[in-house]
């Protein structure tokens, strides 16, 4: 059986501030997604320091309202390069100390960790070893939680129980009954909509939940949820650590703007700019994509999301953004700013070398790859597209990855 | 007070363990002795290597940019209580 131990850093951005600037320290401080007081203000609290989240500060939460609560709220602008790092070293160290790791999001990891603790005594001495390292390559302040249990689900929700610098551990035996000491929805992969769906059916524990016959969920949630929701009900999880990164199912990128759109000139240059870092991405990963879906929120936070299958698949800013602005055609209200815009691709095909019969497309294709080394070489800013030199988008990290890192 | 930044700094520094560790920093003719280095990273600005050190004294809090092209170091962030 498996050993899997979760780290988990604790107020992750706020904790790396802290330890950058000791007059941080103590203090209930919040990182924003934006830079600049006014921009600030609109944005949310990504990361709140301890101190913050005592007093009430919660993530996320719009920034007028944790002014609110804790007028005294030092916001930062997020320092993405500089958590980064960080997340590096933290990375680093479980390599140095486990069989395979998985990153989680940018603060996050699972480490398979089997061979080398062999049992839960020696867990237990590699999860401080790894915590003390952790602490010596990042700093005293950058504290991280760890849990350690026979799956990944348990060993999130062990690190999870302590915070800050909490160790849990539990053992094979100990998994139903600390499992049946928490409610459904601590457990990742138990959404809303699924709380919803089995409180209808008279499940609201994991107790009432291993009642439920295979054939029942199955029923209920289709197989594969179904399935998933009956053995881990029982503790029993067959997705181990993977360490190589899988292909994702979808490329995409967002943006919340400094100020809501409203001109056809700056959404059209915007959509561009987006445009051009998904193709990027896709093209990092060696990816066309044969699927385009757009979304676009209003400063009333009401939202259209449209999607298009493409009969040839694409992996240049430009085509990306010629569909995209038909997307956008399509379904926009004028009478309404606009506050977020993203562009989703998904349907991906592995990037060949050029197939089409046609020199405009085979031209395209060589310009794309000269751009891409002079890029890697010189920095993502390095070139762009005249009409985009005005929309500048600043680094953030979204879900598993920073930007800067693209 | 928190304040962002660009001024062209003096900085002298020790080499130890092939490592730098700036501590003194001349900035609007004042003399800065730093007394602890919280934090150094590094990162690739459009094609540049760029090192920050997140630094302070007694009353401030200073982050310092090292060019490491071009050799030049500026100030970029400066916090007091
Ligand atoms: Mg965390």
């Amino acid at each position: 059986m498996s050993i899997i131990l979760h780290v988990d850093f604790n107020s992750f951005f706020a904790s790396v501030e802290q330890q950058a600037n000791p007059f941080l320290r103590g203090k209930p401080i919040a990182i924003t997604g934006k830079r600049g007081i006014k921009d600030m203000k609109r944005s949310i609290v990504a990361t709140a320091s301890i101190e913050a989240k005592r007093l009430g500060v919660k993530t996320p939460m719009p920034v007028m309202e944790a002014k609110r609560i804790c007028p005294e709220l030092i916001l930062l602008p997020g320092d993405m390069r500089k958590y980064s790092e960080i997340t590096d070293r933290m990375l680093r160290v479980l390599r140095e100390n486990s069989d395979k790791i998985e990153q989680f999001s940018t603060d996050e990891a699972f480490a398979d960790i089997t061979s080398i603790a062999q049992d839960y005594f020696g867990a237990t001495i590699i999860a401080q070893i790894i915590r003390n390292q952790i602490a010596q390559a990042c700093g005293e302040l950058c504290s991280v939680s760890i849990g350690v249990g026979p799956s990944k689900t348990i060993a999130k929700l062990a690190s999870g129980e302590t915070k800050p610098n909490g160790l849990t551990i539990v053992q094979p035996s100990e998994v139903i009954s600390y499992l049946d000491k928490k409610p459904l929805e601590d457990v990742c992969g138990i959404g809303r909509a699924t709380i919803k769906h089995l409180e209808s059916i008279g499940i609201s524990s994991f107790q009432t939940l291993r009642m439920a016959s295979m054939k029942k969920l199955v029923h209920e949630f289709k197989p594969i949820t179904g399935m998933w929701l009956y053995n881990i009900a029982r503790g029993i999880e067959h997705d181990g650590v993977n360490d190589s990164q899988e292909d994702p199912k979808s490329i995409g990128h967002s943006y919340t703007f400094a100020h809501d759109l409203e001109f056809d000139a700056e959404i059209k240059t915007n959509l561009l700019s987006i445009a051009d870092t998904v193709a990027l991405r896709l093209r990092k990963m060696k990816f066309k994509a044969g699927h385009i879906s757009l979304l676009v929120r209003y400063n009333d936070f009401s939202s259209n999301h449209i999607g298009i299958k493409l009969t040839n698949s694409v992996n240049d800013g430009l085509s990306i953004y010629k569909y995209a602005s038909q997307l956008l055609n399509k379904v926009r209200d004028i009478n309404k700013p606009i506050r977020l815009l993203g562009i989703s691709t998904s349907q991906f095909s592995n990037l060949e070398k050029p197939v089409s019969l046609f020199l405009k497309d085979q031209k395209m294709q060589s310009a794309l790859c000269a751009q891409d080394c002079i890029l890697e070489k010189f920095g993502n800013r390095a070139l762009c597209r005249a009409a985009t030199i005005s929309s500048v988008f600043q680094e953030r990290a979204s879900g598993w990855h920073y930007d800067h890192q693209l | 007070m928190h304040q962002y930044l660009n001024d062209p700094i003096d900085v002298s520094v020790d080499f130890t363990n092939q490592r730098v560790r700036p501590h003194t920093v001349c900035w609007d003719n004042q003399m800065y002795k730093i007394k602890k280095v919280n934090l150094v990273h590094n990162t690739n600005e459009d094609g540049q290597h760029i090192f920050y050190f997140s630094v302070s004294d007694d009353a401030n809090f200073m982050k310092l940019r090292l060019n490491t092209q071009n050799l030049e170091w500026r100030l970029v962030e400066l916090y007091t209580d």
